[in-house]
């Protein structure tokens, strides 16, 4: 369409051309088409680099990093102090670990997260299985319920378990923590898990079945080994959830020992207590781990993973 | 199954149709597991391929029973500790206290009164404007955000989404207390709004509404950017190759081509953000002080302080009223979407 006839073209002007008296007419015709203006696109189709976005972008992580930067940093001050560092030193650390409330809470909080772990694993991934294959009334229902700890907030979740041990007359102590916990961690697992159970092909259980095997050993042995990154991912990112929970575990402890989360929530609210900064650093360092962890299984199974396991499907 | 029997025959002699000798014996509606492999009157070639239908038709087939009896547990669990829980708040929420400050239930509507009181409205208000605003201002910093990091990282793309997932693994409590550090008086912020003269000596952050805002927005825009990112991910980029050809300039191709493709995970995001913003206690009380208390910091105080459970209790179910009413009118809008993209 750009391409205009040359033999079209009108000739020098003055020189008697064979466009003839034609030619005024046929000169306005030849005039360069729009379509030549047109900005020269990108080879990937997008526009220019957005100066505002950059701008945005980097502000957003220099905020976002800020304050956990400065946790990390005012973990190693030598003094009290959160505005002045003065020295390196890990004193804060040294106190954490001559803290026995705060240990004990550490340990109580790394039971809690093994058991809530272990639980809504085990729930979560027979309610998936279950949920995908089943059809019927049954489905349905496990399918909404299971919903609904997610939208639900977590404040709502505390104040309603608190109410159910309140109501069975139950003592708060780990246990009930444990219990709320693993409520609270079934969907994720079951949300994780429902895709991944879904992509299976269930032919391959059926040529398991064919070749002899019982439905329970098709499950055990073709269909649970086709889900393990997904089932490791998702107690990884369990158990990492629950060792920060807050909320939950606040409305459902006893008095004593405490989980970890709850401790620091009442150091923070009584006072400026340094060891905070030594206690989130490491908690950080965890965290990272696990969830570097978690991430890396899928990719170990040789499947690609990364982050569709946190955006759920 | 089905096919453990039709696959002899599928390569066996040629179909044999009504007059098969197996039909006869064959009950006419459920074909059995192990049952026949062509229905009556069932045409040429076996289909190798069993319809998806087909297992919700049987009713109790020995694979539907094990399929149930695997979501049973789960499912019994969550009903028990968590629905049959939402249901006593339910319930409490029209209870009584007696004498000694225990809660009692009863079918008086007082405590759904006392939520009409002044002092209770201008909290549920405030909470209210303090989690949209929260959504918004998460939009307005999110859309940057994943727009660069989408369309514009490259290479960095995967890196960088981790790098804003990864903060949000650390302890909301301590990313909070950093926060408040960071926002104190002579904190970072502060200090450098003072250098170029937005702020002076007198200016705060902390325990302020702005205050309160800014640790929501830091606490979950998270949950934006994710369905941003997703969106703006899948975007096809012809869509603004195609606004440039138009003669769009890049605002006008942002807003009439880019925003309207991502709407869902702009509204998804807007979601995401509004609920645990709602309920969140924790960002009033750390940055807020005692003058910005949110619906979040009355319910823990009817629990823990005060000992008012049936008005803790009342106001836990006005809370997921509004937050129900938010989601409802959410998924009517995706299922409009969802219908409009499939006509």
């Amino acid at each position: 369409m750009t391409a205009v006839d040359p033999q079209r073209r009108p000739g020098p002007p003055g020189l008697p051309g064979p466009d003839g008296p034609d030619a005024p007419r046929r000169r306005r015709l030849a005039r360069p088409p729009r379509l030549a203006r047109l900005p020269r696109l990108r080879r990937r189709g997008v526009e220019a680099r957005p100066r505002f976005a950059f701008v945005v972008t980097v502000l957003f992580f220099v905020l976002l990093y800020l304050p956990i930067g400065m946790v990390v940093l005012f973990s190693f001050n030598s003094q009290k102090s959160l505005t002045v560092f003065k020295h390196f030193s890990t004193r804060w650390y040294s106190a954490f670990f001559h803290d026995h409330v705060l240990l004990s809470s550490l340990g109580m909080s790394l039971k809690i997260s093994l058991v809530a772990m272990i639980g809504s694993v085990v729930l979560g991934v027979a309610l998936a299985l279950g949920l995908v294959r089943a059809r019927g009334r049954l489905g349905s229902y496990s399918g909404l319920i299971m919903l609904v700890p997610l939208i639900t907030p977590e404040i709502v979740t505390g104040v309603a378990s608190l109410m159910l041990y309140k109501g069975l007359d139950t003592t708060l102590s780990t246990g009930t923590v444990m219990i709320s916990e693993i409520t609270f961690s079934i969907s994720y697992v079951t949300v994780i898990l429902r895709s991944r159970v879904a992509a299976l092909n269930p032919e391959v259980e059926e040529a398991a079945m064919d070749l002899g095997a019982t439905r329970w050993q098709a499950v055990r042995l073709v269909t649970l080994p086709a889900l393990l990154p997904a089932i490791l991912a998702s107690a990884v990112l369990i158990f990492a959830l629950v060792f920060d929970d807050f909320v939950l575990a606040y409305f459902t402890t006893g008095v004593d020992p405490q989980p970890l989360a709850v401790r620091i929530y009442s150091a923070i609210r009584f006072g400026v207590e340094p060891t905070i900064n030594a206690v989130g650093t490491l908690m950080l360092a965890g965290s990272i781990t696990l969830i570097a962890a978690a991430l890396s299984i899928p990719r170990l199974f040789g499947r690609s993973g990364g982050l569709d396991l946190l955006s759920g499907d | 199954m089905p096919r453990t029997a039709s696959e002899p025959t599928a390569g066996g002699p040629s179909p044999t149709g009504p007059t098969s000798p197996t039909s006869p014996t064959s009950p006419p509606s459920p074909p059995s597991p192990a049952g026949p492999p062509a229905p009556k009157g069932s045409p040429g070639p076996i289909r190798f391929r069993r319809p998806r239908r087909r297992t919700s038709r049987r009713p109790a087939s020995a694979d539907t029973r094990v399929w149930n009896r695997l979501a049973l547990p789960g499912t019994l669990w969550m009903s028990v500790f968590f629905i049959s829980s939402l249901l006593l708040v339910a319930a409490l929420s029209f209870g009584t206290t007696d004498d000694l400050g225990n809660p009692r239930f009863g079918t008086t509507l007082d405590n759904i009164r006392r939520l009409a009181a002044p002092a209770y409205r201008t909290v549920m208000f405030r909470s209210l404007e303090y989690a949209a605003l929260t959504s918004v201002l998460c939009l307005l910093i999110a859309y940057p955000v994943a727009y660069a990091i989408a369309l514009h990282a490259g290479r960095l793309k995967n890196a960088l989404i981790a790098a804003i997932v990864v903060p949000f693994f650390a302890n909301y409590l301590v990313r909070m207390y950093g926060w408040s550090v960071v926002l104190s008086d002579d904190g970072p912020v502060l200090r450098f709004l003072r250098a170029i003269g937005l702020a002076d000596s007198h200016t705060k952050i902390l325990n302020t509404g702005p205050g309160v805002i800014a640790g929501l927005v830091y606490g979950f825009v998270v949950f934006m950017i994710i369905p941003l990112y997703a969106a703006l991910e899948r975007l096809d980029t012809a869509l603004i190759e195609a606004g440039r050809d138009l003669y769009g300039g890049p605002l006008r191709t942002f807003l009439f081509v880019t925003v309207p493709a991502t709407r869902q995970g702009a509204v998804a995001g807007m979601v995401l953000v509004f609920l645990p913003a709602m309920g969140d206690f924790v960002s009033a009380q750390f940055l807020g002080g005692p003058n910005q208390l949110m619906i979040g910091n009355l319910i823990q105080d009817k629990f823990f302080e005060g000992q008012d459970w049936p008005l803790g209790s009342a106001l836990t179910m006005l809370l997921m009223a509004v937050l129900l009413v938010g989601m409802f009118g959410y998924l009517r809008r995706a299922r409009k979407d969802e219908a409009e993209a499939t006509r």
